[in-house]
């Protein structure tokens, strides 16, 4: 490994100012859980690295926030694991963490970094999307916020330009009644990568006085990674279960959907063709789980 | 999880004097264990020397080819590089620079030509670990590449790629004799056995059953991966630390190698992060000790971890086997071919496929066998031992095949193994009439854990379960031998001295458990000095299930022999007969109560408080080397292994997932000289072998 310039900002604005919108050399580091394999495997060398350890607190905590969530990019996801709020707002949330990785890495990997990262087979990317986060990007030349559904555009690449840093993430606060699932499946040991990750949440209507009209989905999302080049929100199954009641009948409809629907990639998890059918039944299985 | 049993229970008596144990035999926490939790433990990883220089070794990125050029111009002019060691510099302290246990077949660095994608090629050395890597890529190598053979039937069929031109064995083990200056093949060694008549067998069988098994190669992925630090040691000599299962193996090869009398080569170890038949032989020592000679500095050669996966690995094996059964489930015949994918250099791999290959036909009573083992030569990595060293490749064919046939016979697969258990006093397939090893005692006890007279619920739905056993055989390697010495220091505190190496399998606290016993102290009051060749006695290396037995007995003579003394000294001081007297309690006492601590002998032998008393101990159990047209030996090892599991599992039908509800492990042990840790290895060992 060639040597580098390691720099650790104690302010948001000066790390904003170390990093440089020409050079992939540079690059900000956290948790360091998926940059420092990168650069022992040789596949990234750095020129700098914006430590953003010493940052102050703007960039920590579990915040409430008009009845949802705002995350510290700099909260490590033991942090989010283990909040109180977080289980409030987003118990889908607290139960993914619980399976992601192991404790070790947990201990140290944090929310930006996770996000910033663009690999597929992230957890947290589908959940927060089907839950309609978005995340705050911080620049010298100001902020902007992204939707989640926007931020990964492919294996490692998101919408974010290279002197952009994630600040925090936003949930919204959730509608009473939303039903929220994350089914997460390994083909290998059990703390792998996932072969597919499904995300799911669906509303329905308040059938309230009228007890002759059947309940429906009034609004249903659904997302798939890890089988995919990039976390992927699956409009097809979520207009086969719209308008509909849930059940199994509906709940198959959709995994059928998103199975016709998603381009599976083969690797060592899975050739395309068995993932496609592992989207089909974590699909079903995340939408009767949530139900 | 696992549910660990060991069987028979153990009698805690001492067979030659009747008197009840009080060391051994009882569940004891390892000498080390505070040590380990505080990091205050010795690993070689650690060590750092005055001066010292890092090597990165530069590796090939081709499966097999001649090397045509190697330019290591941009890595020289690295900053902080201080030379570049290729074969060609290897050649001017080392003129033949092969080397192996089986076979001398493995170049210090590539000579002429690599054989597998990894195989180091040049050593980079420089004053910063981090300059060595990056240098280490700048060496360029021009390649004439050749066609590679990575499957073992196909590298020893005919018209396959030749990976060595000649044969070359070690001329260690006098059994690879008749393979000397073969040419033009990839098969290093063929072991055979053959018993009774195995046509005849076959026309009594009612039924005949064929298959073919194949398992893939494993990596040990120890958490501390090899390191070797080699450093000269005046004019004339060297010292190498090195993390290393076999001390004395690495003196006497490294004294060959460089043409020297063993006692100019110093080698000692410390506690290894694991081992796992991983750091055997030679792995980076060679490399190391010729660096640290050219450049008259200390070298420090240590792997990364993903560099451990072209250093060594488990064998790949296919194994065809042919066995005839009667319908009523008797196994008449049995024949097992088996293909052993050595890699590309043979490292101890003749040994798993000869010491191994013998238990082909598992622990069953067989009329008729007939067992051909190959060695083959690939373009993969080398392989060697890992944990079983070979069993697990022919369990995995024999006691799935078992499950086939019984299911086609309609018989219990636990009944059907039960009929044909290889019982004590029968002979092995090799001659050899066993003794002490218990197949029904292990059946019983995994029937009893696994419940298996109770009806199973086999699911519905799309979860659906299943629930099967498996028992295998090992011997212990065989001829071998260890050595041992007992100090007893001035003021009578007491040391063993022993080449073991403590790789986790807690054999500082079991030898020190056996020297505790016949010297009546306590265990924790026994200290065990680590290997170091300077100091500690040969002994073969920690490998195959050998050191408990082997140097547990030279640990307990060393022991005896320095009882006999202090006994003898203590009888002369208080005037009684020898036959009066015991060690106990830190002491000798006689029958009449008249008491000499071990500081009052030393003081009573040397007139001061001073001096050292030493025994020796050492064991080598007798063997008869097999007849190499037959296999045939009637004493072909000290002992027999048998081990079972019994494992539930629940397959999602929609998934194809398959999880472990229930593993379960038995081992006829004998009598556990430390339960608790014999426990502590039964456990990851069935984990070890599940991840296989």
């Amino acid at each position: 490994m060639k040597s580098f310039e390691l720099v650790e900002p104690a302010t948001i604005d000066e790390a904003v100012a170390l990093l440089e919108p020409d050079d992939p050399g540079v690059r900000a580091i956290a948790g360091a859980t998926a940059l420092v394999p990168m650069m022992k495997a040789r596949l990234f060398q750095p020129t700098r690295l914006v430590s953003l350890r010493r940052l102050d607190g703007a960039l920590r905590g579990v915040h409430e926030h008009e009845g949802g969530l705002r995350l510290g990019a700099l909260a490590t996801l033991t942090e989010l694991e283990r909040s109180s709020r977080v289980r409030a707002v987003a118990p889908v949330m607290s139960r993914a963490l619980r399976t992601l990785s192991n404790v070790r890495i947990r201990n140290v990997a944090t929310l930006g970094g996770h996000l910033a990262h663009g690999d597929p087979h992230m957890d947290l990317p589908p959940v927060l999307m089907t839950l309609g986060a978005r995340v705050r990007a911080v620049s010298r030349r100001g902020e902007r916020w992204i939707d989640l559904n926007d931020l990964v555009l492919g294996y490692y690449q998101t919408t974010m330009a290279a002197d952009e840093l994630i600040a925090e993430v936003h949930v919204p606060a959730q509608p009473t009644g939303a039903r929220t699932w994350y089914e997460k499946f390994t083909a290998l040991s059990a703390d792998d990568w996932p072969t597919v990750g499904v995300a799911v949440w669906y509303r329905t209507d308040a059938a309230g006085s009228d007890t002759t009209r059947p309940t429906v989905m009034t609004e249903a999302r659904v997302a798939v990674s890890a089988a995919t080049e990039r976390p992927v929100r699956v409009p097809a199954a979520e207009s086969a279960l719209t308008g509909a009641a849930p059940d199994d009948a509906t709940f198959r409809k959709a995994a059928d959907a998103a199975a016709d629907a998603v381009e599976p990639l083969a690797d060592l998890r899975g050739s395309a063709a068995y993932k496609r059918e592992m989207i089909r039944v974590h699909v079903r299985r995340a939408l009767e789980r949530a139900r | 999880m696992a549910d660990t049993i060991v069987v028979p229970e153990a009698p805690v008596a001492d067979a030659d004097a009747g008197r009840a144990l009080r060391e051994v035999g009882r569940s004891m926490p390892r000498l080390e264990s505070t040590a380990k939790v505080d990091g205050s433990v010795e690993y070689i990883h650690n060590l750092r020397l005055p001066g010292m220089l890092y090597g990165r070794i530069h590796r090939s990125s081709i499966a097999h080819g001649r090397i045509v050029r190697i330019d290591a111009s941009a890595a020289l002019a690295c900053d902080g590089v201080h030379a570049v060691i290729t074969a060609d510099d290897v050649a001017t302290i080392v003129p033949n620079p092969y080397y192996g246990p089986a076979f001398h077949d493995q170049p210090i660095l590539a000579l002429g030509k690599v054989r597998h994608v990894g195989e180091p090629v040049a050593v980079v050395l420089a004053t910063d670990p981090h300059v060595a890597e990056e240098a280490a890529d700048l060496v360029s190598v021009e390649y004439e590449p050749f066609d590679a053979v990575f499957d073992e039937v196909a590298a020893a069929a005919p018209g396959a790629p030749i990976i060595h031109d000649e044969l070359k064995p070690a001329g260690m083990f006098t059994d690879l004799e008749h393979v000397a200056g073969r040419r033009g093949t990839n098969v290093a060694l063929d072991a055979r056995l053959r018993t009774g008549d195995i046509e005849k067998g076959f026309a009594q069988a009612d039924q005949v059953f064929e298959h073919t098994f194949r398992t893939g190669k494993v990596i040990h992925a120890t958490f501390e991966p090899m390191v070797s630090v080699a450093e000269p040691a005046g004019p004339g000599g060297l010292t190498i630390h090195t993390a290393s299962q076999s001390p004395s193996f690495v003196r006497s090869e490294i004294a060959r190698l460089l043409g020297w009398p063993e006692n100019r080569v110093r080698v000692r170890t410390a506690f290894l992060g694991g081992g796992f038949g991983a750091k055997l032989y030679i792995k980076l020592e060679a490399m190391a000790a010729v660096c640290a000679l050219l450049v008259r500095k200390p070298v420090r050669i240590a792997l990364t971890m993903d560099e451990q996966f072209y250093t060594i690995t488990k064998h790949g094996a296919t194994v065809l086997i042919r066995t005839g059964v009667t319908n009523d489930g008797r196994i008449t015949a049995r024949q097992v071919e088996t293909y052993w994918n050595g890699g590309a250099y043979a490292d101890i791999g003749p040994r798993v496929t000869q010491k191994s290959g013998f238990t082909a036909a598992g622990p069953y009573d067989i009329e008729h066998v007939a067992l051909d083992n190959y060695a083959v030569y690939t373009n993969d990595p080398p392989a060697g031992a890992l944990r079983g060293f070979g069993i697990s490749q022919l369990v995995w064919a024999y006691e799935r095949q078992a499950d086939i046939i019984a299911r086609a016979l309609g018989i219990d697969p636990l009944e059907f193994r039960r009929r044909n258990a290889l019982r004590n006093g029968r002979k092995h397939a090799t001659g050899t009439v066993v003794y002490g090893m218990e197949v029904e005692a292990v059946l019983d006890r995994l029937a009893e854990k696994m419940e298996w007279h109770r009806p199973f619920d086999r699911g519905s739905g799309t979860i659906r379960r299943g629930r099967g056993i498996a028992i295998g055989v090992k011997a212990c390697v065989s001829p071998t031998t260890s050595t041992a010495a007992v100090h007893v220091y001035g003021d009578g505190s007491c040391a063993v001295h022993t080449s073991t190496v403590d790789m986790g399998q807690a054999s500082d606290t079991t030898l020190a458990q056996i020297a505790a016993e016949v010297l009546g102290l306590p265990t924790p009051d026994v200290r065990i000095v680590h290997p170091d060749t300077d100091v500690t006695p040969y002994d073969m290396a920690t490998l195959g299930s050998r050191s408990t037995f082997h140097m547990g007995n030279a640990v307990r003579r060393a022991a005896e022999d320095v009882r006999a003394q202090l006994l003898r000294i203590a009888a002369g001081a208080l005037g009684v007969d020898m036959g009066d007297l015991e060690c106990r309690d830190g002491a000798v006492l006689s029958r009449a109560g008249a008491k000499l601590t071990f500081r009052e002998v030393m003081l009573a032998r040397f007139a001061m408080q001073a001096g050292t008393i030493v025994g020796v101990g050492s064991y080598t159990p007798s063997y008869t080397k097999p007849d190499p047209r037959t296999g045939y030996s009637p004493n072909i090892t000290p002992f027999w292994m048998l081990g079972g599991a019994g494992a539930e599992v629940e397959v999602d039908c929609e998934t194809g997932r398959v999880t472990v509800t229930k593993l379960v492990n038995v081992a006829d042990v004998g009598r556990a000289i430390n339960p608790a840790s014999v426990e502590r290895q039964l456990c990851p060992a069935c984990s070890i072998c599940r991840a296989s």
